[in-house]
């Protein structure tokens, strides 16, 4: 190493550091911390929001689902009770008929004795 | 031992912050903009602590970051078609630490004149004390780039250096004919 580098060397000694940077870059990282802090108490609060919303839009579809599941049920039993009905109706015209049709032969036949 | 090493920021502050401030001072040749730098290292490696496993590697990262960090303000500054080195000279150059040689008062005002490349392998050659490989490691370029920089670097230094004692020595003389 020859003078001219040795003179480097001395001229490039570290400089001392600002006396206050240390003092600046502990209020920035405390600064930092409490932002993060604050940054994540309000993620916390958005994140139990959006869960909350989940929480109600599912169960209201949900319970949409089992509304109308129930009204297709209640039509169904409906639809079958209505069957019913209108078999057991038939039925009965069915017997009225044949009962009228009975008492029709038979008035005729009395009609035709002498 | 490396493995005892417990990472204390308020010690690795204390410790390295003349090098991390020395290294953006002669990068950028700009005192508020190296404090700046310098206070953006440690916060960087306030996040990164827990991957920091010794004082070696405490030490290397932030040589490296200061270096990095020192090269984006450097581009930024060029972005905004600032003559950085204009500005070094009328407001920056003149507190410069009057020293007992010359030489040595110009040589960090001479620095700022070298290309970024060169002027980075000096200030970890000179002010680090890092061998060429240590260099190549701390920039992430290979060995004979740096051993490349350091060679040109030094030389255009020296010659710059030979100019501006020539011209000092001069002006002392006339100096002391007018007294």
């Amino acid at each position: 190493m020859d003078d001219f580098e040795q003179e480097l060397r001395q001229a490039f000694e570290r400089r001392p550091a600002p006396p206050n940077l240390k003092r600046k870059l502990m209020d920035r990282r405390a600064d930092q911390r409490r932002t993060q802090q604050r940054r994540s108490h309000i993620q916390l609060w958005q994140r139990l929001a959006a869960s909350l919303i989940l929480v109600a839009v599912v169960s209201s579809a949900a319970e949409w689902v089992r509304h109308e599941r129930e009204e297709h049920r209640q039509g169904e039993a409906a639809r079958q009770q209505v069957l019913t009905a209108l078999h057991i109706t038939g039925h009965a015209l069915d017997h009225l008929n044949t009962q009228l049709t009975a008492h029709d032969r038979t008035e005729q036949r009395q009609g035709d004795r002498p | 031992m490396a493995d005892d090493w417990q990472s204390d920021f308020e010690q690795l502050v204390d410790d390295h912050q003349s090098m991390v401030f020395s290294i953006a001072l002669r990068m950028t040749g700009d005192r508020g903009l190296a404090e700046e730098i310098a206070q953006d290292v440690f916060v960087e490696l306030d996040k990164h602590l827990s991957k920091i496993e010794s004082p070696d590697h405490a030490c290397f990262w932030l040589r490296r970051v200061a270096m990095s960090r020192s090269a984006d303000a450097l581009r930024r500054r060029r972005v905004r078609s600032t003559d950085l080195w204009v500005q070094f000279e009328e407001h920056h150059g003149a507190p410069v630490e009057v020293r007992d040689s010359p030489l040595g008062a110009r040589l960090e005002l001479l620095l700022a004149t070298l290309p970024e490349a060169q002027r980075a392998a000096l200030v970890l050659r000179y002010q680090e004390d890092l061998t060429p490989e240590e260099i190549a490691a701390t920039l992430a370029e290979p060995v004979a780039t740096v051993k490349s920089h350091l060679q040109r670097g030094l030389k255009l230094l020296r010659a710059k250096a030979t100019h501006h004692l020539q011209e000092y020595v001069r002006s002392k003389k006339e100096y002391i004919r007018g007294v």
